[in-house]
């Protein structure tokens, strides 16, 4: 089963975050609760986990702002 | 004028009554307010005179001089299955419980998806006309018209306070009953007792075919005279007295300035951002095309209530200011 | 403290230690699903916290109520809410308690004596004083306990709340748990007494400070004020010392808090120190224990298969509990 990565929203007034970085590689797999990436919203950064086990399929890249919701991954 | 009945009685016999049948007929009522008990008077302004002899001071509280807790206590009171009718001495003083009224009074019910309400009164009086200058005298109807979740009641005459307080104290949701220091003390005819007269509808007070003068509280005693004064200058003019501020009235308003193609709205309160702007609003909307004139609106001046009698006459919406309003709608 | 404290029976131990890892079980998976995208909302975890409630929900009746905040998840899961609607509010569902409608900052379940929660700092007070004026008009014995964080007690409706209660001797116990931090500004900063509970003699009410991570403490504490409010003896000022292990708001990277201070904190983590006394002391067994944790997680997960298959509201429920429907005109 393939789970969305979704862009969390971490914060009081953000619809938005900067994805920092990918903390696993592209088609690597992954174990649920690794860390999976890094994300700025607001003041901080977040090291977010991944929900599932699966392999990582990157949709979009970081360095990037995306709002909350948007699919950046997927875990297969 | 004909001599005064008898039996006539003031604002402040007509809230006294309506609080003590309530209290009579349903023991969940309560009151709370500063020094509104017996040993402290009975109320600054008499209202709740001999409700705690009558009824004990379980039920009957005054209390320190604190509206957040006032107000907090009434909604506590509310949600756990009593009746409370809190008295916020001042109009102004409402401000200083502004949190618990806005923020919770008026929001419980839906932001707990149903499961709990606030059935509270709040009566606070206000008023220009004492000299009680900036801080004492506003009326901010249109604060808490501007809240949903709130009612807003205003009467004009003793009967109404007596009727409209009764279905406040009996309506299941936050009800705001605005007080005016000067009417408390004019007579009128008494109401019917245990009638409760239904909110959101206003009253012609008087049939008119030329133009709609809207009104309410103590305006309405202006209205009334610009009325009749009017009339003898062969201007017809139907007077309407809202009564409740929020839920707004708006069939008895579009009758009535759908009949005479004209409407001044006249309140105490600034005219900016007003319960006239609201109104004139919706006119507009729904008689665009039918109205002889646009919709005139006479308040108070844009400044804090001033102190000086000087001031404190012209600030008010005077008769004169209102027959002027009345007159400029019927200017081709 | 010079008498020894008394240790409550097996049972109410054992329930103490169900209700602190509920709450921790529900925290972690709250900041899961958030973090997944599964949950968007503002999020204040009562990590650090947990024995709090579940300390002092045991001396209570199913008929008494809380009265709590928008960090308020150990309250109300203390109390009993039950957890299907609880996690459905959560995610803004037509099944959560309040239809989706209130949200994390307001869960309410009047069933579970939970009436209010509030968003705004301090405004539960005045508002716990009203519940608890009707339950002594009517003499039901019912206590209310009102719960708010330290930060609360410098706003001018602490202030007034408290001195009612005292003046008209109200059932209700007051429980400031004090997590030494109001948003990101730390107690010394913000607050001029030198404990919450040297307030209480301002208002003539008792004040007791206790040490909140610590079950038994808190237990004992806490019975003794809702015993007092019970028979009719007024108000409690009940100060819990806890810690909260995730800041104020999740996302909140919490810079404000001096490194060696946490690691203080994290390393006296009041769960695992009271998993650990239960088995030492022979109160309970690793089996018993591993048994709560496994049901705990179990009825969790229940709950939010439950939420995340439950539908949104219709646009309809925006002017439904707006005011009664029978007065809209």
């Amino acid at each position: 089963m393939t789970t969305p990565i979704v862009m969390p929203k971490l914060g009081f007034s953000v619809n938005e975050a900067n994805l920092v970085e990918w903390m696993a590689a592209d088609g690597s797999p992954v174990a649920k609760g690794a860390p999976l990436y890094a994300l700025e919203s607001e003041k901080s950064v977040q090291e977010i986990e991944a929900p599932a086990d699966g392999v990582l399929k990157i949709l979009k890249a970081a360095g990037e702002v995306y709002e909350v919701g948007t699919v950046i991954g997927e875990l297969v | 004028m004909t001599a005064t009945p008898l039996n006539n009685v003031n604002m402040v016999q007509a809230i006294a009554m309506a609080l003590d049948d309530a209290m009579e007929i349903d023991a969940s009522v309560v009151a709370l307010g500063e020094d509104i008990a017996d040993a402290q008077g009975g109320g600054v302004f008499r209202c709740t005179a001999g409700l705690s002899t009558k009824y004990g001071d379980a039920r009957v509280r005054s209390t320190p001089i604190a509206e957040q807790a006032i107000m907090g206590a009434a909604i506590g009171a509310a949600i756990g299955g009593l009746r409370p009718v809190a008295e916020i001495m001042l109009m102004n003083f409402m401000t200083v419980g502004m949190d618990q009224i806005v923020n919770h009074a008026a929001k419980l019910r839906f932001m707990t998806g149903g499961q709990t309400h606030v059935p509270l009164t709040v009566r606070t009086a206000t008023g220009a006309g004492f000299g009680t200058g900036g801080q004492h005298a506003d009326y901010l109807e249109a604060w808490f018209a501007h809240t949903a979740g709130l009612k807003v009641v205003a009467p004009s005459t003793p009967a109404d306070a007596y009727g409209l307080l009764l279905s406040c104290i009996f309506d299941d949701d936050p009800c705001i009953f605005i007080e005016n220091l000067p009417l408390y003390f004019v007579p009128g005819a008494p109401p019917v007792r245990g009638v409760r007269l239904p909110l959101g509808r206003a009253r012609v007070t008087r049939q008119g075919s030329d133009v709609t003068l809207i009104s309410y509280s103590r305006t309405m005693l202006e209205a009334q005279a610009a009325a009749d004064a009017l009339a003898r200058d062969g201007i017809s003019v139907e007077v309407v007295d809202l009564r409740s501020i929020a839920p707004l009235d708006m069939g008895t308003l579009l009758a009535s300035v759908a009949k005479t193609g004209r409407a001044v709205v006249a309140h105490e309160a600034q005219v900016d951002c007003g319960i006239g702007a609201e109104i004139a609003s919706r006119l507009h909307r729904e008689l665009f095309g039918r109205l002889k004139a646009p919709v005139a609106r006479v308040g108070a001046a844009r400044s804090p209530v001033p102190f000086s009698k000087a001031l404190e006459t012209e600030f008010l919406p005077t008769q004169a200011r209102i027959t002027a309003a009345v007159l400029e709608t019927m200017t081709p | 403290m010079n008498e020894p404290l008394s240790i409550p029976d097996r049972a109410t131990l054992h329930e103490i230690y169900r209700l602190a890892t509920l709450i921790k079980h529900a925290d972690d998976r709250f900041i899961e699903l958030i973090k997944a995208g599964r949950i968007a909302s503002p999020y204040y975890s009562p990590r650090g916290q947990e024995l709090i409630p579940a300390a002092i929900s045991v001396s209570l009746l199913a008929s008494d109520v809380v009265v709590t905040t928008y960090r308020g998840i150990h309250d109300q899961l203390a109390k009993g809410i039950p957890l299907k609607p609880f996690v459905a509010e959560f995610m803004g569902k037509l099944t959560g308690t309040c239809k989706g409608k209130g949200g994390p900052m307001h869960i309410t379940h009047v069933a579970s004596g939970l009436p209010v929660t509030t968003g705004i700092v301090g405004s539960g007070l005045p508002i716990a004083n009203g519940l608890a004026w009707a339950a002594q008009l009517r003499k039901t014995g019912q206590v209310t306990v009102c719960n708010f964080g330290d930060g609360a007690t410098n706003i001018g409706a602490f202030h007034e709340a408290l001195n009612l209660a005292s003046v008209w001797k109200l059932p209700v116990v007051f429980v400031c748990q004090n997590n030494g931090y109001a948003e990101h500004t730390k107690y010394e900063f913000g607050t001029s007494s030198r404990t919450i509970a040297d307030r209480a003699v301002a208002y003539g009410m008792q004040g007791v400070t206790v040490d909140g991570n610590d079950a038994i403490e808190m237990y004992g504490a806490a019975r003794a004020a809702i015993e007092r409010a019970r028979a009719g003896e007024g108000p409690t000022l009940l100060e819990a010392m806890t810690f909260r292990f995730r800041g104020h708001l999740l996302g909140d990277d919490g810079h404000y808090i001096p490194k060696a201070e946490f690691e203080a904190a994290v390393a006296a983590d009041p769960l695992p120190r009271y998993r650990a006394w239960l088995l030492a002391q022979g109160h309970a067994t690793e089996g018993q224990l591993a048994a709560i944790e496994a049901a705990n997680e179990s009825a969790f997960e229940e709950a939010v298969a439950f939420g995340l298959d439950s539908p949104f509201p219709p646009v309809s429920e925006l002017s439904t509990d707006v005011i009664a429907m029978e007065s809209a005109s």
